[in-house]
């Protein structure tokens, strides 16, 4: 294993990250104000028909989805562009796995990307009066399971977004595929419709699903819609996921090394 | 054995085209872009390798450094298979490619060049022994922190083939490396090049439209065209086959006629300006030499061999490609 390799693309690449602090911004503002709208919303409908999930806990449900927006959000354009020219094939002239260095990047950014754009957005909501913003977690150990499960979300999804990659080597054009995969995650990871406001014979279908072990799986640990003594299932369910997901991806991506044919070479 | 195998190496490609009626079905065709290619190089030798724009060079060079898969015929480089034990064989070649960078576009070079010190896995003695001998030699001391997209050409190029020889490759592949650079760079280049390839026994297989630069550098030859592998030798005598034809350009005082040359000399006639191209083979020089002043008061003359990239674009024509 080329271990130190792979530890300095995720630093360079989390310097480049770094980089991009007017995206940043941007990004702060435009998730600050989708909370604030999501938020109004399930107001209006607890005022007109209470839900058996407390008000608190749906808004802290809604931030926390807000804030780490950017890393369920797939967004490597530089990655997208070398596989439509099939320069990605020039990366094969460096002693590394074509997949471990694609990974180690989409960790990076995706972490970086949302560690900017988290902090001062849940210092924002931790400001809201109760019932508007962002409820403390329910208790210590809580907290760690949530810490724990995110960053079994983050290899989760960046497992996820190489396959979408994967795919996408096959059929040179994005637009499609990405369109259709980005539905399925705005819908099935909880970020528009929280995922603890579905039917219960619902929710037992979608948290088992890839998508739910994202953000959803750890932001439950966090409210205590799963007791922290319920947390070793839950992290164990997401690593499960997570081991498949990277299986496949490199597996697809072994097949397409094979059948790489470079664009305009 | 030599240090590069290459056996009967065969490459198709399917491409797909465009019907001449319809938009929605689209025809299948395969191209072969190699086509039993077989050569070997030893280790330290410097070989140019020509050819016009879609001969199969960059495919053979895809194929030689690991990213594409042959479809059949065997290869061997310093005993590994490029394709098959591609990491290992990475770890080995170093390679520029003159109209794509190698390295990282938003970072200083210094980072890269550290990125590429923990890729290639090298001892931080041996990879600044390395680095300081290659910023002195490439003149990148000053240029080190700066990002590479900040650098003009010629400094990027230095910059890139810097970071392609950290780790002391005994093979470097070179793919148009003086494209859009001004004279001193490929000059400065050229020695370089020189120099490594003398100091350090690399191995250096050079792909390249700029026939200066296999002159300069290379005294073997491979010339590929359609796929095939057309001449394999010194360059010297490739090009004593083809330069056979010499140019006299004589004006004079005022227009004259020049008429009753031998056939195999051809005239172009510019005001009182004329260029005669002829073979010294079928007419002689002292004869078209007297002949020329007969016609008339000569102004000036010029006597000259044809250019190198003549001589090539002649050798492609008669080899049909």
């Amino acid at each position: 294993m080329r271990t130190k390799a792979y530890a300095s693309i995720f630093r360079m690449n989390w310097k480049l990250e770094l980089q991009y602090r007017g995206a940043v911004l941007g990004g702060i503002i435009c998730q600050i104000v989708f909370g604030l709208i999501l938020v109004s919303l399930y107001r209006a409908l607890y005022a007109g028909r209470p839900q058996v999930m407390p008000i608190e806990t749906v808004s802290t449900y809604v931030w926390l989805q807000q804030a780490f927006f950017r890393m369920i959000l797939s967004s490597d354009s530089d990655l997208v562009g070398k596989i439509r020219t099939g320069d990605i094939a020039y990366d094969l002239v460096r002693p590394l796995s074509l997949y471990g260095y694609y990974y180690v990047r989409i960790i990076a950014q995706k972490s970086m990307g949302s560690l900017l754009r988290a902090v001062p957005m849940l210092v924002f909501a931790l400001c809201l009066p109760r019932g508007w913003g962002i409820m403390a977690p329910v208790s210590p150990a809580a907290f760690v399971c949530f810490l724990l499960g995110l960053m079994i979300g983050l290899c989760c999804v960046s497992a996820l977004e190489n396959i979408t990659m994967g795919i996408t080597m096959r059929t040179l054009d994005p637009k499609g595929i990405q369109a259709m995969l980005n539905l399925l995650m705005m819908i099935l990871s909880g970020n528009v419709l929280p995922l603890t406001l579905y039917p219960d014979a619902w929710q037992k279908v979608i948290t088992a699903l890839p998508y739910a072990q994202l953000l959803d799986a750890p932001i439950r640990l966090y409210t205590g819609t799963r007791p922290v003594t319920e947390a070793p299932g839950v992290l164990l369910l997401q690593a499960a996921w997570t081991v498949v997901l990277t299986g496949a991806g490199i597996a697809l991506w072994k097949s397409n090394q094979r059948r790489l044919v470079i664009q305009g070479g | 054995m030599s240090y590069i195998e290459v056996e009967d190496l065969c490459k198709s490609f399917t491409v797909r085209r465009k019907r001449e009626k319809g938009h929605f079905f689209r025809e299948k065709t395969t191209v072969q872009a190699l086509d039993s290619v077989a050569f070997s190089v030893g280790q330290g030798e410097l070989v140019g390798y020509i050819g016009p724009n879609g001969a199969g060079k960059s495919t053979t060079v895809k194929i030689l450094s690991g990213i594409l898969t042959p479809s059949s015929g065997s290869v061997h480089v310093g005993g590994r298979v490029p394709w098959q034990d591609r990491k290992e064989h990475a770890q080995h070649i170093g390679v520029v490619f003159g109209q794509r960078t190698q390295l990282w576009w938003d970072v200083p070079i210094l980072d890269s060049y550290l990125l590429l010190r923990d890729i290639y896995r090298l001892d931080e003695k041996a990879w600044k022994t390395r680095l300081d001998e290659l910023t002195e030699k490439l003149q990148l001391g000053e240029l080190l922190r700066t990002p590479l997209r900040q650098l003009s050409l010629g400094q990027r190029m230095r910059a890139e083939l810097c970071g392609s020889l950290l780790h002391r490759p005994e093979l470097l592949f070179l793919d148009e490396p003086t494209i859009g650079l001004d004279a001193v760079s490929k000059l400065s280049l050229r020695d370089f090049l020189r120099e490594e390839n003398r100091d350090h026994r690399t191995t250096i297989l050079l792909t390249t439209h700029d026939m200066e630069d296999v002159a300069a550098l290379c005294s073997r030859v491979m010339v590929l065209g359609h796929g095939k592998l057309l001449f394999d030798g010194q360059l010297t005598s490739l090009l004593a086959k083809y330069d056979r034809e010499r140019v006299i350009e004589v004006s004079y005082e005022k227009e004259t006629v020049l008429s009753g040359l031998p056939d195999g000399c051809a005239v172009t006639q510019t005001g009182s300006r004329y260029r005669v191209v002829y073979d010294p083979e079928n007419v002689s020089t002292a004869w078209l030499l007297e002949y020329l002043q007969g016609a008339g008061s000569i102004r000036e003359l010029t006597a000259q061999g044809q250019n190198i990239d003549q001589l090539i674009a002649q050798m492609y024509r008669e080899m049909d490609l």
